[in-house]
């Protein structure tokens, strides 16, 4: 028993060896995982859809797009925009008989929006509106060509 | 000649009333209206607002554009305020 505990003991040795304790790995610097801000709105306003109707509801949206409108309706553009910042959205509603266009309002809208905005504006006639052609323009702060047109009737 | 016909055959739209507003917190409403031969501050409040006296709102409005209330010229594109 002594010869095999003898014998056996350089192998305990190199077993503990083997076992011993590797120090432990260097701690990996910490990882920087990008994260995405939240979803961002453009620094810059622009016009996304116009839609027009005789309605609109408390969030300044057409209820029902209709494109004919009788001779005492209001009639109202709502214009949705994206992006922040100071802007000017102005509404220019025409009469348009052949080639002869008649300005019926201009109204403009001042704002800076911190994201996505509704816009609405409206036109009435207590007389009526004389039967035709209309066209409603919706420029972008000073630019000379509108960003969107529709076109209505009155009938 | 119908009374809404002006005499170049186009309607007459000067009675229209229009109005804006937006979801945009703050946002500042105005109508443009173009300066005719005849006009007065007080006679486009009267017509704007239904009050000659609120002249001085249109006036406010416009100090970048005019230096003296009594003084328009036809042409002239002044902004008036939304009425309160």
């Amino acid at each position: 028993m002594k010869k095999l505990t003898a014998s056996l003991l350089p192998l305990l040795m190199l077993g503990a060896q083997g076992c011993k304790k590797e120090p432990p790995p260097p701690t990996p610097p910490p990882v920087t995982i990008a994260t995405l801000p939240p979803t961002t709105q453009p620094a810059v306003v622009s016009v996304s859809t116009v839609t027009l109707g005789n309605a609109i509801d408390a969030e300044k949206r057409v209820t029902s797009a209709v494109d004919t409108f009788t001779p005492k309706e209001t009639i109202y553009a709502s214009v949705d925009t994206i992006g922040t910042g100071p802007a000017k959205v102005r509404a220019l509603w025409s009469f348009v008989r052949g080639e002869k266009v008649a300005k019926v309002d201009e109204t403009t809208i001042e704002l800076n929006p911190t994201g996505p905005a509704t816009n609405e504006f409206h036109v009435s006639k207590p007389s009526g509106w004389p039967k035709g052609d209309y066209k409603v323009e919706i420029f972008l702060n000073d630019a000379a060509v509108p960003a969107q047109t529709k076109t209505f009737k009155v009938g | 000649m119908a009374p809404q016909d002006k005499d170049d055959d186009m309607p007459d739209f000067s009675d229209v009333q229009s109005g804006a507003s937006s979801t945009a917190p703050e946002a500042e409403v105005y109508e443009t209206y173009e300066v005719k031969s005849g006009d007065s501050l007080s006679k486009i409040a009267k017509r704007v607002y239904g009050n000659a006296s609120a002249w001085k709102k249109i006036y406010e409005a416009n100090r970048d554009l005019l230096k003296d209330p009594d003084k328009i010229f036809p042409g002239q594109k002044l902004k008036i305020p939304a009425a309160d």
